[in-house]
């Protein structure tokens, strides 16, 4: 069996609402998965099933062979999970948060303690062991999430929104932990962030409306679903006079202005050339091909729309 | 079997080690103070009840109501905050334990907190009062607060596992569980009790738990039919409390 995670035709509705509709995912082991979609799209309802907090009304889900319906112990025995929100015990020591989820999963002092020494010192944290997480900062915290579900050395990482709400160095330490761990296990990572899942995914799915749109590697998504043939163009002069006949040929399907930077959308590849003979004679300070981005292809399949 | 009980249970006690001098102080100050108030205050006025010294009288149930008050409150809200507040019961429930490991923990860390410090009012009168005992009779009055604590244990978890807001389990306490401390007869006598409704106030689970504390601590056994209603409160109110969390937790 090459598959961590399996989702069989999974369906699950709430009081008439259908948040995920027979939906189907293989992911294979040793990779890091990224579910991308906006608001309400039902990354966490996904996220909630396969970590057996929530039963799928339809279907059944496997996370390394073992069903989440019937053998939901064993599931989480192979599971660490980083939730969207914070649930440190503010009671406890950084170490006695670790503590108690290793005796949770049933580990002995004698090999939790020195697991928890080395993931302390991995993430930074090995001289505050002692103190509250209410002292710790918001990037401080979020890493003693991540080694407290990693204590019991699980098979499959589920990471729900890692990097919401910190600062761009605690992202990037963060980012750094999790690339450590690709091919050591399973990750599967939910984010709102399109660099995010850039930089660290192996494979990406992009969903909305509890169906999946596109599915692949981060190029393969760029190079599909894109708009491949956009240009920008910026003039020195003259620039108003250009926006009308820009708009008016029939071979450009979008022009958007901002000042004097068009960012013209063509048909095709072919329709670069009747454009710079339309721009014979203009004053252009610049004129380049705009690389598409993992956000431009999550926009065009999911819509500019702001969600609930 | 129950190793994430343990687990919680070990937690919720590492965490009341670290507060217990303030804890202690706070909860020994009120049945103390009522004590003070009520049985000397009282005592030239009322200087026996059914031939028991009035001070006397009292203290039993004084030390019952710390612990059962002990064991409500710490499982409600503990239950209610780990739930709603710190989510650590979301944390629980992604390791391997179940969530009868849960409930069962959070039941025993009132039922505990209950007892330590029902015990501790009990010293500290003991200490202070000319109140004194026969301490052969000891062994039947833990029985009794044993199982007091652990029906309102249970009664605390099944209110922190179904009020979302804290206010409300606020009113719960108000207008049901201190009106049946009061009415069960702490501090008077049930004959005060107009016949009619008299055997009705006597099914109520916490006259089982004074009426059946007095007599236990000064007669050193508990009548039966308090003693099948205290064991029949705490069998109801675990299975209810477990049966609620669980649909809770699969909702």
């Amino acid at each position: 069996m090459s598959h961590a995670i399996t989702l069989h035709e999974i369906t699950k509705s709430y009081d008439g609402f259908t948040a995920v509709e027979r939906f189907s995912l293989e992911v294979a082991r040793g990779t890091v998965f990224g579910l991308l979609g906006p608001n309400g799209a039902g990354k966490t309802t996904l996220i909630k099933i396969l970590t057996t907090l929530m039963r799928p009304t339809l279907g059944d889900a496997f996370v390394e062979g073992h069903s989440v319906l019937t053998a939901g112990k064993e599931v989480r025995r192979l599971i660490g999970v980083v939730p969207q929100e914070n649930n440190l015990d503010r009671y406890l020591t950084a170490r006695e948060n670790l503590t108690l989820h290793a005796r949770l999963h049933g580990m002995r002092p004698a090999s939790y303690n020195p697991r928890i020494d080395e993931l302390l010192e991995m993430t930074g944290l090995a001289s505050r062991g002692n103190d509250f997480p209410d002292t710790f900062s918001g990037g401080m915290q979020r890493r003693l999430v991540v080694a407290r579900a990693l204590v019991h050395e699980p098979r499959v990482l589920f990471l729900d929104e890692p990097t919401t709400g910190l600062d761009p160095q605690s992202r990037r330490a963060l980012w750094d932990y999790i690339r450590g761990l690709r091919h050591k296990m399973t990750v599967f990572l939910t984010t709102h962030y399109m660099d995010e899942a850039d930089a660290l995914c192996d494979r990406i799915m992009i969903m909305d409306h509890g169906e999946c749109l596109a599915d692949g590697t981060a190029a393969q998504l760029k190079d599909a679903y894109s708009r491949a043939h956009t240009y920008q163009v910026e003039f020195k002069r003259d620039a108003e006079r250009y926006e009308g006949v820009l708009a008016g040929l029939s071979f450009v399907k979008g022009v958007e202005r901002e000042g004097a930077v068009f960012q013209i959308t063509l048909a095709d590849e072919e329709s670069i050339k009747p454009l710079m003979d339309h721009l014979a004679g203009a004053d252009i300070r610049r004129i380049c091909l705009k690389e598409p981005s993992l956000e431009d292809v999550f926009i065009a399949l999911t819509g500019e729309r702001v969600r609930e | 079997m129950f190793k994430g009980a343990f687990s919680i249970w070990g937690r919720d006690m590492l965490v009341l080690r670290r507060s217990i001098v303030s804890e202690l102080v706070s909860v020994v100050a009120y049945p103390l103070t009522l004590y003070l108030a009520f049985g000397f205050g009282l005592k030239g006025y009322i200087t026996a009840v059914n031939g028991v010294p009035y001070p006397l009288f009292i203290a039993p149930g004084l030390i019952s109501m710390t612990a059962v008050n002990a064991a409500f409150d710490e499982s409600s809200w503990s239950m209610w905050f780990h739930r709603r507040v710190q989510r650590t019961i979301e944390e629980y429930r992604v390791t391997p334990v179940t969530v009868y490991d849960i409930v069962i923990g959070k039941i025993f860390s009132g039922f505990s907190q209950g007892a330590v410090k029902g015990s501790v009012v009990f010293l500290v009168i003991l200490a202070l009062t000319p109140f004194r005992i026969d301490y052969t009779h000891l062994p039947s009055y833990l029985g009794c607060i044993a199982l007091s604590s652990m029906t309102f244990s249970c009664l605390g978890t099944i209110c922190g596992t179904v009020i979302d807001k804290p206010e409300n389990i606020g009113r719960v306490q108000s207008v049901i569980i201190v009106p049946l401390i009061f009415m069960a007869g702490i501090f008077f006598p049930l004959s005060s009790y107009p016949s009619s409704i008299l055997p009705l106030i006597e099914l109520l689970p916490t006259t089982a738990i004074f009426e059946g504390a007095r007599d236990a601590l000064l007669t050193g056994a508990v009548p039966t039919h308090y003693l099948v209603n205290l064991v029949l409160s705490a069998a109801v109110s675990f299975a209810v409390a477990v049966y609620v969390f669980n649909r809770k937790m699969a909702e």
